[in-house]
């Protein structure tokens, strides 16, 4: 086990420069998961901690070494691929015991962890098998089998669950998250879905265009995003956000001609900002601003209604099951404790 | 809707051309081998003699001799083909300055015809006009003489060969190597493999398919390598580079001895089928299980 420290690290190819000094601090035993949309640097990051990728400037310690010139084989970590990589010539077991037969440990040592490795994730009965005569999650688990026989300091997980369907990425997410409990080893984890990262995460890294936006606990980020970008990215359903001005204290105007409460914010009267409520604390009844609705989403468990307050749309999700119909009028009640507060040109909260 | 009648009729322009080009002929030369045949000789007529030619085959020195050195040469022409090429597959993979016009003058030799590639060798290694001997000479006093040398007319056919073919290797390598995922090496470098072990582990074994279909191809083609050796060698010194295909035109041609270069036509066949099967047998089959 170690702690992980990236200190203003960047990234150029050429000219083109794509990450713009990227500063994390990841604890020892900590999960930590890197988030962020294609291209945002996430799983450069990740491959620049592997020491797959080299660094352009910055620093990068494991454990309190500094492995900028480390190669990746003796910086004690294990990684997990998106594809899985796993040896298609190679069973199961040789699979796993890769690397201790390349460090030349003996044979009986190898069988022992692979064995130990197996059983935790289920393998036993499939240690003979070619990954080709595997299944998605069976290789999932093969790859985290092989990290595992490793019993590396960090393991590094670049977007393991993308491949796999939505039932099985489920049952994974909890398999790893049980995994990390049980075993207590770092992990520095890439995601571009930011469910996985809300549940597995201990602190999430949220990343666009190479620069990290925000760090923190998963509650921390839903509760008090720090800008628009991760107000919109961390919640499903996202966010709605509704452009306009401060028309008075406690009163917003929207460009659409709506007006909604607002929380007490230092922000004067004719500011510009952007008005942020989450569709899950928005609820229908008595006193509410009127909506028309255009559509509705039943789940079972919950409904989506998808309406429009004058121009602009808004989008809630309610506990009750509607049975309006859509063009009808319903009243949207906000409370302004809940209502996050952005500045009209930079997005950053107020 | 499919019908069977309409894909037979497509079928038949091929099949026709298979039958009278292919099957016809090997037939004819299975028919011939069986028969003692030599219209130009003292008893022009065609007599059916059973396997007499095949038992005169295992007693024929000149046709031991013609497979010995036949296997030699593929051997050390096909072994070297598959190593350079690899080096050069490899070679290309990496980014370097002029990269896209030294891999387009690399697989020139290629489109050259057989024939010409022994006469500019041939051209090259005679003795007091080629420039090979001449260099040689100057610049390592080695006296280089491919008509009176059998071991240094022996090595020019190999490198001529490689000379000739090594850019196919290289192309099929090539193309392998892109093809292949590079998260599985990255997942060797994590796992501490060094370069060489990731040769033996990783790429070898994944890329083992594209190296033992080239062998196939090269092997099958060296088995029957004539008109380069016939331009560069004529076969000669005495019978040092007479391959088989050279040994089999000589007795079919100048001897016309037709039913005994028949039955050495299916024997050298039937060697090629078996070289190649215990090949696939012992290398590809049991392999084969992952990929």
């Amino acid at each position: 086990m170690a702690e992980v420290t990236v200190r203003n690290v960047k990234k150029r190819y050429g000219t083109v420069q794509v990450m713009h000094g990227v500063s994390v601090d990841i604890e020892d035993g900590q999960f930590v998961v890197l988030v962020g949309p294609s291209g945002c640097g996430k799983s450069t990051l990740l491959r620049m901690i592997a020491g797959l990728e080299q660094i352009s400037e910055g620093q990068i310690s494991i454990g309190g070494r500094v492995v900028n010139d480390v190669m990746p084989k003796d910086r004690d970590i294990a990684m997990v691929f998106q594809s899985y990589a796993l040896y298609p010539h190679k069973t199961v077991a040789e699979n796993m015991g890769f690397a201790l037969k390349i460090k030349g440990a003996p044979k009986s040592e190898i069988d022992a962890k692979v064995q130990k490795a197996a059983s935790i994730l289920d393998l036993g009965h499939l240690l003979d098998r070619y990954p080709k005569q595997l299944s998605g999650g069976q290789r999932q688990r093969v790859a985290m089998g092989r990290a595992i026989v490793r019993d590396p300091a960090v393991f590094l997980f670049d977007e393991p669950l993308s491949n796999l369907d939505a039932k099985l990425r489920v049952a994974m997410r909890v398999e790893i998250k049980e995994l990390h409990q049980r075993l207590g080893t770092t992990i520095v984890y890439v995601t571009h879905d930011q469910i996985e990262a809300m549940t597995m995460a201990d602190k999430i890294v949220v990343m666009r265009d190479g620069r990290v936006e925000q760090i923190g606990a998963p509650l921390e980020l839903y509760d008090h995003p720090s800008n628009t970008f991760v107000a919109g990215f961390i919640g499903s359903p996202a966010m709605n956000f509704i452009k306009g001005k401060v028309e008075a204290p406690g009163t917003f105007l929207a460009e659409g001609g709506a007006r909604l409460p607002l929380p007490e914010v230092s922000a004067e009267a004719g500011r510009p900002i952007v008005y942020g409520i989450r569709p899950e604390h928005i609820d229908i009844g008595e006193g509410g601003v009127a909506a028309r609705v255009s559509v509705l989403e039943p789940t079972g468990s919950e409904t989506q209604v998808f309406a429009r307050l004058g121009t602009d749309s808004i989008d809630a999700v309610v506990k009750d099951r509607l049975t309006v119909q859509p063009g009808t009028e319903i009243p949207l009640r906000i409370d302004p404790r809940r209502v996050h507060v952005f500045d009209g040109a930079s997005g950053a909260r107020i | 809707m499919r019908s069977n009648k309409v894909g037979w009729l497509l079928l038949t322009p091929t099949l026709l051309l298979l039958g009278v080009f292919g099957i016809l002929p090997f037939i004819y030369v299975l028919f011939l081998s069986f028969h003692q045949w030599n219209p130009f000789g003292a008893s022009p007529d065609r007599i059916f003699i059973w396997g007499n030619n095949f038992r005169r085959l295992v007693f024929d020195g000149e046709f031991l001799l013609s497979i010995w050195v036949t296997l030699k040469f593929a051997f050390f022409a096909v072994f070297s083909e598959i190593v350079i090429g690899y080096l050069l597959a490899q070679l290309f993979m990496r980014e370097f300055p002029g990269r896209a016009v030294f891999r387009t003058i690399h697989t020139l030799p290629l489109i050259v015809a057989p024939i010409v590639v022994g006469s500019v060798w041939r051209l090259m290694t005679t003795p007091s006009i080629g420039i090979i001997p001449y260099y040689a000479n100057q610049l390592f006093g080695i006296d280089i003489n491919i008509g009176r040398d059998a071991g240094t007319a022996f090595m020019f056919t190999v490198i001529m060969d490689i000379w000739h073919w090594t850019p196919l290797v290289t192309l099929t390598l090539l193309a392998a190597l892109l093809s292949l995922p590079k998260e599985p090496f990255e997942q060797a470098q994590i796992d501490g493999a060094s370069r060489a072990q990731i040769f033996w582990h990783i790429t070898l074994p994944m890329i083992r398919p594209a190296i033992l279909a080239t062998v196939f191809i090269r092997l099958m083609d060296a088995l029957r390598t004539v008109d380069e050796v016939w331009m560069l060698t004529g076969g000669g010194p005495g019978a040092a580079t007479r391959y088989i295909g050279l040994h089999i035109w000589k007795v079919v041609f100048p001897k016309t001895d037709y039913g005994y270069g028949s039955a050495i036509s299916v024997i050298v066949l039937y060697l090629t089928l078996v070289m190649c099967w215990m090949l696939y047998v012992g290398l590809v089959a049991p392999r084969n299980k992952g990929n």
